[in-house]
């Protein structure tokens, strides 16, 4: 099994693993706010396009056991259909379909902020065969993690 | 504190409850039961007031809570309101009759393009998710701070900013695209409408230039316009205002058009 990482995981910065049948991608990073801040960007999605620049639109409400229907700059022709498969508040969320999940996760970070981290595994016994077609994740994974961490840093030092 | 502590209390502040009331439900008999309903339960609960927040905190809490009661279980309206709105008047003679009168003969009847800019965004900020309007008005409307809020709405103060930050985007969002005070590519013009109507001999122009928020459109931020527009609304009693009955009496079309509109289409 070839193994593949694209780059050391730093601050920020998103790391790729390939392998025959899958494709792994994720980022962390440290973010100076609530985590309920962090929480209510991740699960309203209608506001979405206003703060992430990596989202065209999220239709539907992100509950556990709902499909959204996203689109992304990724593909932006393609409209995605996600089933919210985990939603533990302040902790956890997971949205995906047949052919991957993506997960982010909230954790207790460095200076008493919010480690940010968000993960998409994709593959299958057919991978290899549309593996080309699909773009790397890596710039919009960055741009995801970034916007989130400038808004919901931004919402904490808002005045009282 | 006593019964009579709490009524001279209340009354000091009962103007600006009732108008955040009517804010809230564009309603007149929804804000008069509700507040008459918030001095009853705070008289009935008086012993449990221990002066954690101050009285007028705990009264707005009270208040929002029954309010909250009231419309979670109503739609929201769009944030077209003012077109669907539109449309409906221009077809209802009887609302044009009717509002002449008032025009007319009330003391109350005066027509302002200012106090159609604080109705008009009675009518767009009921757009907002509801516990961002209520968060939204508490700030920029009544002054209150973020901590009071978050008593006020029983959150913490991180979602209470988490709140104001994206109900204000919003809204300037919608102005920004919508307002043709602030930019001349805006599709809502209703405020120079009826006062073409209502004032026929006083040229729109003339009108706006009172306005700071017009007058400054082009070289203010739209941060700036959003807080001039919040000054309108915080200087503006909608029950005491020189135009204060044509102005109810507007809202309370657009209540009942948005009523059948939202029964038939959502």
């Amino acid at each position: 099994m070839n193994q593949q990482a694209t780059s050391k995981s730093q601050e920020g910065q998103a790391t790729t693993i390939k392998k025959t049948f899958s494709r792994e991608t994720s980022v962390s990073v440290t973010i100076m706010a609530d985590p309920s801040i962090v929480w209510a960007l991740l699960t309203h999605g209608s506001d979405f396009p206003r703060w992430n620049s990596t989202v065209i639109s999220i239709q539907g409400e992100i509950r556990e056991g709902n499909t959204i229907e996203l689109k992304s700059t990724l593909d932006e022709k393609r409209t995605f259909k996600l089933k919210v498969k985990e939603f533990a508040p302040e902790k956890r969320l997971v949205w995906g379909d047949a052919q991957g999940s993506r997960v982010y996760t909230l954790a207790k970070g460095a200076g008493g902020g919010v480690l940010f981290t968000m993960s998409e595994k994709i593959g299958g016994p057919l991978f290899p065969l549309f593996a080309r077609m699909i773009p790397p994740f890596d710039e919009a994974f960055e741009k995801f993690a970034a916007d989130l961490k400038k808004e919901a840093e931004t919402i904490q030092r808002s005045k009282k | 504190m006593t019964t009579d502590e709490l009524t001279s209390q209340f009354v000091s502040f009962q103007g600006e409850l009732k108008s955040f009331l009517l804010r809230m439900t564009a309603s007149v008999q929804d804000a008069e039961d509700i507040l008459q309903d918030t001095y009853l339960k705070a008289h009935a609960k008086l012993d449990t007031f221990r002066g954690e927040s101050s009285l007028k905190t705990w009264i707005f809490s009270i208040a929002s809570n029954l309010a909250r009661d009231l419309l979670r279980s109503r739609k929201r309206w769009p944030e077209t309101v003012t077109d669907i709105c539109r449309e409906e008047a221009l077809h209802n003679r009887q609302f044009f009759q009717e509002a002449m009168q008032i025009r007319e003969t009330s003391p109350q009847g005066k027509f302002e393009i200012k106090e159609h800019i604080a109705f008009c965004f009675t009518c767009v900020s009921k757009s907002l998710p509801l516990e961002q309007h209520l968060a939204l008005l508490l700030k920029e409307a009544y002054g209150f701070k973020v901590t009071e809020i978050a008593v006020i709405l029983n959150q913490t103060d991180a979602m209470v900013k988490y709140y104001l930050h994206v109900s204000r985007a919003k809204m300037i969002e919608i102005f920004d695209r919508r307002c043709s005070l602030i930019d001349k590519q805006g599709i809502c013009h209703q405020c120079t409408e009826l006062n073409g109507i209502f004032n026929p001999k006083q040229k729109a122009q003339e009108e706006l230039v009172k306005i700071e928020m017009a007058r400054d459109a082009e070289d203010t931020s739209k941060d700036e316009l959003f807080d001039l527009r919040m000054k309108i609304l915080q200087e503006l009693d909608p029950f005491e205002s020189g135009a204060a009955e044509l102005q109810l009496h507007h809202l309370e079309h657009n209540r009942r058009v948005m009523e059948k509109y939202l029964e038939e289409n959502l």
